[in-house]
């Protein structure tokens, strides 16, 4: 039996007319790499705006380590030990890089520590060659890497990805490959993803989303040959 | 702990406090040092907690409602002092717990900050009358309280504070708060705040809970707009309901955003010379008061978007490049390069920018906290 650290019981999120999502189960095993792909609206953003606290299901449970997390506040399950990062990068554009990962590390350890952290996981994620500057002067792909220092900051052992290739160049792909793997040697990851060409490289365990319920929840290349996937991404190349 | 951004403030300000008056009166210098700290207490709140108060004259006018009536109960002046600041504290507490945690949004939080002051406007204005009685202070309706026991000499209770003693006392006070909050943001907590004002949710997300946060950082402003109203209060020796009035909350966000919102120094250069302004206009009847600063008001948000004091900052930073070039110029001039290709990124991705709320949206140069505050 595997260790199972995050499960959900018929979620179901309800949107005036339109159910989102629809009696979704889910489970994630420790230091397990899952992505959640599926066509717009499908309810993979929904679903993880649940799992973080961003919104309030209409019904249904999920579990945390043994916590129930539902209805709590985005800022309590953070500090269950997840990180989150947002589809559109959600960082303290006025404050430099520094600024932002120590804000990050502080709320858990002390202010030398934060120091010391904060630069450690600069070069972590390959952001240290702009320590200093301020977020809003960097290229998109910088500030990816930024919020992904921030979240690494928090020291989490369940981090939650939404669509962090968005907008990246090849090269700043690749890069985020590197920092994913490194991030999946302590922690768990969920990773939201449009791009298959991504998903098939960090290779896993992936859940497929479709009007708001689960279609398949298989191993990457099982899930690329499945006919009902392709039917779901018609037209698409797997 | 003493570094530059604390010493020099407190350098200008010992000097200024002993140089002003050569300038003007005592009399009118007090009631401009406590208009200042009202300023600085919203400059706090707004400018480095992303918290637009509509309201803070609300805690102004408790500060000193709170001073006189204890004051009046008690006898003496000083421990009505001390209530004066702790009861708008405490107030903005409970008043702040309800905003907060009730997750109102920044421009109900304005309006419900101004009804807030309007309630209480209305309220003093009608408790005319022997109903309305706080121990054995009538609350006077109309008319305010006068006649209560304002400070003394802590040490020599038959020597009152008054005229210049008063106004050096005010004005110590000024510079004590100043770097007091200057400490404060410089602490985890103050740059928690900082990091909320940038992005709520990031804060959120990094763990920090906001509510408890802005809550405490609502209740320290009122604080300070409290010991302001108690300055005021020993300064008028009568407090009236105009204290809370429209007009007086409006004054206060004019001089924060003419002196600079987003800096500590801006509101208190604001509101010192906005008021002295009102005060000269006030001497004559040529042009409507009102209405010349309504002018100045324009004139600095289309020509200083940033504030007096910011554009002062940027004046002396280029003149000390100018004089000594070799030192500072290189330091000038990287710094004004990376102002303006952030200006240029600004410009970019302004439609991809969700609006920003707070006193500096759209303005990106201010959002930086002063150099010297690098972690």
């Amino acid at each position: 039996m595997r260790n199972v650290e995050v499960e959900v019981r018929g979620l179901t999120m309800q949107f005036g007319g339109v159910r989102a999502l629809d009696q979704v189960d889910f489970e994630l095993g420790r230091r397990e790499l899952r992505c959640l792909i599926g066509p717009n609206g499908a309810g993979k953003s929904t679903f993880f705006k649940c799992l973080s606290g961003l919104l309030v299901p209409t019904s249904g449970e999920i579990r945390i380590r043994g916590e129930t997390t539902t209805g709590w506040l985005p800022h309590r399950i953070a500090r269950l030990g997840i990180g989150i990062k947002t589809q559109v990068p959600s960082v303290m554009n006025g404050l430099t890089v520094r600024e932002n990962i120590w804000l990050a590390a502080r709320r858990e350890h002390t202010t030398a520590d934060a120091n010391r952290m904060a630069a450690s996981i600069a070069a972590r994620v390959l952001v240290d060659d702009v320590l200093n500057e301020q977020v809003e002067t960097l290229a998109h792909g910088k500030r990816q890497l930024v919020e992904l220092a921030i979240v690494l900051a928090g020291k989490p052992w369940l981090v939650l990805l939404d669509e962090p290739a968005a907008g990246l160049t090849a090269v700043e792909v690749d890069r985020m490959i590197e920092v994913i793997r490194d991030i999946n040697s302590e922690a768990a990851l969920i990773i939201v993803e449009h791009d298959m060409h991504f998903v098939r490289r960090i290779a896993s365990q992936v859940t497929v989303f479709n009007q708001g319920r689960v279609l398949i929840d298989a191993d990457v290349e099982e899930v690329m040959s499945n006919p009902d996937v392709r039917d779901v991404y018609l037209g698409k190349q797997l | 702990m003493f570094t530059r951004d604390i010493l020099w403030p407190a350098v200008i300000g010992l000097v200024l406090m002993y140089l002003l008056p050569f300038v003007t009166d005592a009399y009118t210098l007090t009631v401009l040092t406590a208009y200042a700290m009202l300023a600085l207490s919203l400059g706090f709140i707004w400018g480095f907690a992303g918290i637009l108060c509509f309201g803070q004259a609300a805690f102004f006018g408790l500060g000193a409602y709170a001073f006189a009536i204890a004051s009046i109960n008690i006898g003496t002046p000083w421990l009505p002092f001390f209530i004066a600041i702790l009861v708008p504290a405490l107030f903005a507490a409970v008043f702040g717990a309800v905003l907060f945690y009730g997750r109102l949004s920044d421009v109900y939080l304005a309006v419900v900050t101004l009804v807030m002051t309007l309630i209480l406007f209305k309220f003093m204005n009608s408790s005319a009358g022997d109903g309305y009685k706080l121990g054995t202070a009538r609350l006077g309706g109309y008319n305010g309280i006068p006649g209560f026991e304002t400070l003394t000499v802590p040490w020599d209770p038959s020597e009152y504070l008054y005229d210049t003693s008063l106004y050096y006392f005010a004005f110590g006070l000024l510079i004590v708060v100043y770097i007091c909050l200057r400490l404060l943001l410089r602490q985890p907590f103050g740059r928690a705040l900082v990091g909320i004002r940038e992005n709520e949710l990031r804060a959120e997300l990094m763990g920090y809970d906001i509510r408890l946060l802005k809550t405490i950082a609502f209740s320290i402003g009122a604080g300070v707009a409290g010991l302001a109203g108690c300055l005021y209060a020993n300064w008028a020796e009568i407090v009236t309901p105009a204290l809370f009035s429209l007009g007086q909350s409006a004054e206060i966000i004019i001089w924060v955003i003419v002196g600079g919102a987003g800096t500590l120094m801006g509101p208190v250069i604001g509101a010192a010379l906005l008021g002295y302004t009102k005060f000269l206009l006030g001497q004559q009847s040529v042009v409507d008061n009102t209405f010349i600063l309504g002018v100045i008001l324009v004139l600095a948000v289309l020509l200083l978007p940033n504030g007096i004091f910011p554009a002062l900052a940027s004046i002396v930073r280029r003149a000390m490049a100018k004089l000594s070039p070799g030192r500072a110029l290189g330091r000038g001039r990287a710094r004004r390069s990376r102002r303006l290709s952030s200006q240029a990124l600004a410009i970019e991705d302004a439609s991809s920018k969700s609006a920003k709320s707070g006193p500096d949206a759209g303005r990106h140069e201010r959002r930086t906290l002063p150099p010297d505050q690098g972690v």
